[in-house]
């Protein structure tokens, strides 16, 4: 008996600690009381992470920074390996251990490609046993996702460090053009690393039930981009400055994986090129509007020349 | 007080009676789950070991494993995968010096690449029927047979990769106690797995289901092995086994995070999944 109470507010605090606490609540109220004291118990032990009752598990995961300094969520931590490493499992949640095992599984990934393989390296990197791999789906699709989360983070990072830099006039604004390929090429640095295996990655991340995550990365990167480039339009052309972005973004990126020559510079010539390509597309559509106009103007002006000529336009 | 089947009675009774019925249906076991599952079992073994996706160096604890087919699949699986492993080492070996051809010789290149599964059961009938299946079919290197009670295993903290039972956890008195031995065998990021037949949740498939384990199954029993009680009480252990949700929280009790179900056969058996973090 006194077990299965245990159990159940062991049970009880772990759903807290993992954010569905709301959904619970209204499943059974009768549990209610248990519930608070098990939050208020592991407050007082400084086991768990600030107010639980209101975090849902976005906000969970993004507050990892704040607390127990010594289990950062990225990056295997020596410290904590082994026996060291199961207990400080209980302070931090699933997912945080699973993001772990993905960045410690990249190192793996030249050596035996973006597959399962090497998330179980990764996880014995970490003193953990092979087996917690089965965490994971066997075609290696997570730690391709993972890893172009981390880099779009990354990338939002320095466009925002770049933005600080310009608002408090230690640097130059660039001109658009000049931004994006800055911008384009700091994030295909980002995968030279792991060149040799990307057309593997690429082609899983093409299968179809990894279309919807991959494509949302993809659209979150551009958006990034886009907006630190300043970009406030409202009107159609937020979605083709997007579309004409990633078709640029896609297609160097192809480019990058065949180029041999020395430090890519064929790709970024490339890059260039196209870009500049679009910036000339935009200003050729403004010239033939304006062009346009201008040819009305003279048929008006040729039509009231002939209405004066003929006497049409007296008014008497 | 507990439950043996559809009767009432206390713990030591149980062990006594599950004892007796493995004690008699051993010779027979592996004829007698061809014949009632109509050989699907093996397929729902091939699914689990499929989902363990073990890899060489792999250390498996096979509890109840008594006649061996989880040990058994376990050793051909990581042997095609060392096999596959040590074939791209060779495509890798094109243009090597003297050197690295020297080191090639020093490297693990054994067939199981150090997996190892240890065969735990508590009848002594069930394992040697085992060992002699294990000889028969020429199973040898990785493979060791142990003596022991789910409820309190006669090993060390920390040992083991994986800790499957299949078939078994039904078989025993105190789930909680045989959970809780489960989690401390395992090492951290170790990974259970209990497949186990479960509730189905089709009402229409359910009543044929139940038809079928009632009237079919102890007739088979006394037919093929001269057992009618010993099956009858299989097909009983069945119903009073917790269904899906209750046996996950069970083990989320013992401590284990990630748990999971997977139904096969819309329910007829289900395996669980949890991992040591």
């Amino acid at each position: 008996m006194a077990a299965a109470a245990a159990g159940s507010l062991r049970r009880a605090g772990w759903g807290l600690w993992r954010g569905r606490a709301v959904v619970r609540w209204q499943l059974s109220p009768p549990q209610r009381p248990l519930q608070a004291s098990a939050v208020l118990r592991r407050v007082s032990d400084e086991h768990k992470k600030e107010p639980l009752a209101s975090s849902s598990q976005q906000q969970f995961d993004s507050h990892p920074a704040d607390h127990q300094p010594g289990q950062e969520p990225q990056g295997p931590d020596p410290s904590y390996t082994g026996q060291g490493s199961q207990e400080s499992e209980d302070y931090e949640s699933e997912e945080q251990l699973q993001h772990r095992i993905l960045t410690a599984a990249l190192e793996f990934v030249p050596e035996h490609g973006w597959t399962a393989e090497a998330i179980a390296e990764g996880a014995k990197a970490l003193g953990l046993s092979a087996a917690a791999a089965g965490m994971f789906q066997s075609d290696g699709s997570q730690l391709i996702l993972h890893f172009l989360s981390q880099c779009n983070t990354k990338l939002s990072e320095l466009l925002e460090q770049e933005q600080k830099l310009v608002q408090q006039g230690e640097a130059e604004k660039k001109p658009i053009d000049q931004f994006l390929r800055d911008a384009v090429e700091a994030r295909l640095r980002m995968v030279i690393p792991y060149l040799e295996r990307w057309p593997q990655a690429l082609s899983i991340l093409l299968m179809p039930h990894n279309i919807p995550s991959s494509l949302s990365l993809l659209s979150s990167m551009i958006d990034d981009i886009l907006h630190y480039a300043g970009d406030q339009s409202t009107d159609i052309n937020w979605y083709t400055r997007r579309a004409v972005l990633t078709g640029i973004y896609n297609t160097t990126e192809l480019v990058m994986m065949q180029d041999s020559s020395p430090d890519f510079e064929d790709t970024w010539r490339f890059l260039e090129n196209r870009i500049a390509d679009a910036m000339k597309m935009g200003d050729t559509a403004n010239q033939v509007q304006s062009t346009g106009e201008a040819i009305v103007q003279g048929l008006m002006g040729a039509a009231v020349t002939i209405k004066n000529l003929t006497g049409l336009n007296q008014r008497r | 007080q507990t439950h043996f089947g559809f009767q009432t009675v206390t713990e030591e009774e149980r062990r006594e009676k599950i004892n007796q019925v493995f004690e008699s249906v051993a010779k027979k076991y592996d004829v007698m789950n061809d014949s009632m599952t109509l050989g699907i079992h093996r397929l729902w073994k091939d699914v689990l070991v499929r989902k363990m996706n073990p890899s060489p160096g792999t250390q498996l604890l096979d509890v109840a494993g008594g006649t061996g087919d989880i040990a058994f699949r376990f050793i051909n699986y990581v042997r095609s995968v060392r096999e596959r492993q040590l074939q791209r080492r060779l495509k890798h070996h094109q243009n090597l010096s003297w050197q690295e051809i020297a080191q090639s010789y020093q490297e693990d290149k054994s067939p199981l690449g150090g997996s190892q599964v240890v065969v735990c059961d508590i009848n002594k009938e069930m394992l040697k029927v085992g060992k002699e299946k294990a000889q028969d079919l020429g199973y040898s290197e990785g493979l060791s047979w142990v003596l022991g009670n789910a409820e309190e295993l006669p090993f060390d903290d920390d040992k083991f990769d994986v800790y499957t039972i299949a078939f078994g956890i039904r078989n025993v008195t105190r789930i909680d106690l045989a959970l809780q031995e489960a989690y401390r065998v395992l090492k951290p990021g170790g990974r259970f797995l209990c497949l186990e037949f479960s509730q189905v949740s089709n009402p229409l498939l359910s009543r044929l289901y139940d038809l079928y384990s009632f009237q079919v199954i102890p007739v088979l029993g006394e037919v093929i092995a001269g057992d009618w009680k010993s099956y009858q009480y299989l097909v009983e252990s069945i119903r009073r086994f917790p269904p899906q949700e209750e046996l996950k929280a069970m083990i989320e009790d013992a401590g284990f995070f990630k748990v999971d179900y997977q139904n096969l056969n819309s329910g007829i058996v289900a395996i669980h999944s949890g991992f040591k973090l």
